[in-house]
């Protein structure tokens, strides 16, 4: 059983490469400026996550009131990417779209490196993250979403190693089994992290059936986006003709991904004011009057969405840039998701002397919070382009 | 066993915060403005001077509900916190992985981190200390001057709390959310 293993594990195709070959790299400024910008990340996130074993949560600006910050944005941020990814990953190699196959494998390795810089951040925002492991399965907490949530992505990053380790066989019978199992795990632990505000009855403007259904066709969006920006560096923008092909198909589906999440938002918005109901319809207004939600709207739905319209499609390079703005978009969508959740007090009478009653919560984070996020994206990047040089993330022919 | 729960005679609160240092002295409650099990709630006079309307002036005293359906302790992932055998809400820090989420789920803003620990705290009826000696009495009622908290078996039909909910009209906070609390606001 273990030769078996071992065997199996030796079989594994991958390229042989020197510390030197690692490091080196095609010098345009364009790659320039990514490989600087990785470096400094990591660097942030070596110092703040120092910071951080110094203080402590006193690194955070995260308060009683307003408890969970930017690093729980940022973790959802990253899985929620890791679960597009899955879904862009499984259009070729579980459901067969012959077009979609060239980017599987790239795919499925962006949701492992995405998954893990969302397991490395927020390994830094929970207090315990030893004894978490210990007691997720010594006394698990069966009616608690973050539990099942947390389970779930530990399976799907199994079932997403083992699916990759099978497309760099080659062997696709076996990585269409495990990718369909762990496209489904996946979308069941996404589910149930929108399930984990949608679960907090003391916060109306979350609670209800909105964020489980409405996180996949975000990680849906996002997958489309990250999928245009990989590929837009794989080939320089100099896209070949079956590459834009399939980018033309992705491009025409997030038009349509894009126009139900406009929908989806605008009738969830409406709704929350609708009547005027209390702890509800206050925070709605608030939302809508400040500027990280515009800043979402813009970024992530309008700017692509026009583009698309305009295009239709036929133009990747421009559509790269766009997918660029989506993904900024996308993350004061996920910045949005938590920080609103919160906004409202739930304590509003004064309880401290000297001041007046709370009507808000503020929140900015702190530069710590900010390093250890960056240090993510960071982290990310890194892994993908080792990634790049280890494995051939190409289609086989 | 019992069944813990209290009632307030909240209008005869004065606000002098006795209450708030008993429990902190009793218990080891971290000191900090953020660092409390139990607060009074100041609703301010309103009306502008010298036309004040006193009457509008009041406090609310509260603290964690120890609700019969917490939220807190059903989105817990570890099972730290827990019901223990007098059905009071307890954080066990051993398995408290400080993830905040109890934090988050909690209507009544009734838990905050103790930094000593880094985990999760909150009110416990004074479980460890005050009841663990036998004392029948919590340490905010017992030095409360007004007498605003009476500390009782809810299950005891003899017990002066069960009197007290038989013959004065009380309610919950944010009774609409179901979560059942266990302290009553006499009115």
């Amino acid at each position: 059983m273990v030769n078996k293993a071992k065997e199996f594990v030796a079989t594994i195709p991958f390229n042989k490469v020197s510390i030197k070959e690692l490091l080196s790299f095609e010098k345009s400024p364009r790659n320039m400026l990514v490989a600087v910008l990785t470096v400094a990340f990591i660097a942030m996130f070596i110092i703040g996550v120092a910071i951080y074993l110094t203080h402590g949560h006193h690194a955070y600006n995260v308060t009683r009131e307003h408890p969970w910050g930017l690093l729980i944005a940022v973790y959802i941020f990253f899985v929620v990417s890791s679960t597009g990814l899955c879904i862009i990953g499984s259009l070729g190699d579980v459901f067969g779209f012959k077009d979609y196959m060239l980017i599987s494998k790239r795919a499925i390795f962006g949701s492992i490196v995405t998954i893990i810089a969302g397991f490395a951040v927020i390994a830094f925002e929970i207090g315990h993250p030893v004894t978490m492991m210990i007691y997720n399965i010594l006394s698990p907490g069966l009616t608690s979403a973050i539990w099942w949530m947390g389970t779930l992505y530990g399976l799907y990053l199994t079932f997403m190693i083992i699916e990759f380790v099978f497309l760099l066989k080659g062997d696709m019978k076996k990585a269409k089994v495990f990718g369909l199992t762990g496209l489904l795990v996946g979308l069941a632990a996404h589910s149930n992290l929108g399930s984990v505000f949608g679960f907090l009855n003391a916060r109306p403007i979350s609670n209800g059936v909105f964020y489980p259904t409405y996180f996949i066709l975000t990680a849906f969006i996002t997958g489309v986006f990250i999928a245009f920006i990989i590929m837009g560096f794989r080939y320089n923008l100099n896209f070949p003709d079956k590459v834009k092909k399939m980018l033309e198909g992705l491009a025409k589906i997030q038009g349509l991904l894009i126009s139900i999440l406009i929908f989806f938002v605008a009738w969830k918005l409406l709704t929350d004011m609708y009547g005027g109901m209390p702890n509800r319809a206050e925070v709605a207004e608030h939302i809508l009057g400040s500027v990280p939600f515009w800043t979402e709207v813009i970024l992530a739905m309008v700017i692509p969405l026009v583009i698309i319209l305009k295009t239709m499609g036929k133009k990747p390079v421009l559509f790269f840039w766009a997918s660029l703005s989506g993904m900024v978009g996308i993350f004061f969508m996920r910045y949005n998701l938590v920080h609103d959740t919160q906004l409202k007090p739930l304590q509003m009478l004064k309880v401290k002397e000297y001041q007046l009653a709370p009507e808000w919560i503020h929140y900015f984070p702190s530069a710590t919070e900010i390093m250890i996020s960056l240090g993510g994206l960071g982290l990310c990047i890194a892994m993908y382009y080792a990634g790049t040089k280890f494995f051939n993330l190409d289609e086989d022919h | 066993m019992a069944r813990y729960g209290m009632a307030l005679d909240y209008k005869n609160c004065i606000n002098c915060k006795a209450c708030e240092v008993a429990c902190k002295e009793e218990n080891g409650v971290l000191l900090g403005a953020d660092k409390h099990r139990i607060w009074v709630g100041v609703k301010e006079i309103e009306g502008e001077y010298p036309l004040l309307d006193i009457v509008s002036n009041t406090f609310v005293p509260s603290q964690c509900q120890h609700c019969d359906d917490a939220p807190c302790q059903m989105v817990c992932p570890t099972n730290a916190t827990y019901y223990d055998e007098n059905h009071v809400v307890r954080v066990d820090s051993d398995k408290c992985i400080l993830c905040s989420y109890c934090m988050n789920a909690c209507p009544y803003d009734a838990r905050y981190v103790d930094d000593r620990t880094m985990t999760v705290d909150k009110c416990t009826f004074c479980s460890d200390t005050r009841l663990a000696r036998g004392e029948t009495t919590t340490a905010c009622q017992n030095t409360c001057p007004t007498k605003v908290r009476t500390f009782g078996d809810l299950d005891d039909y003899d017990s002066e709390i069960s009197e007290l909910l038989r013959t004065r009209e009380h309610f919950s906070l944010k009774a609409n959310l179901g979560t059942k609390p266990k302290l009553f606001y006499l009115t």
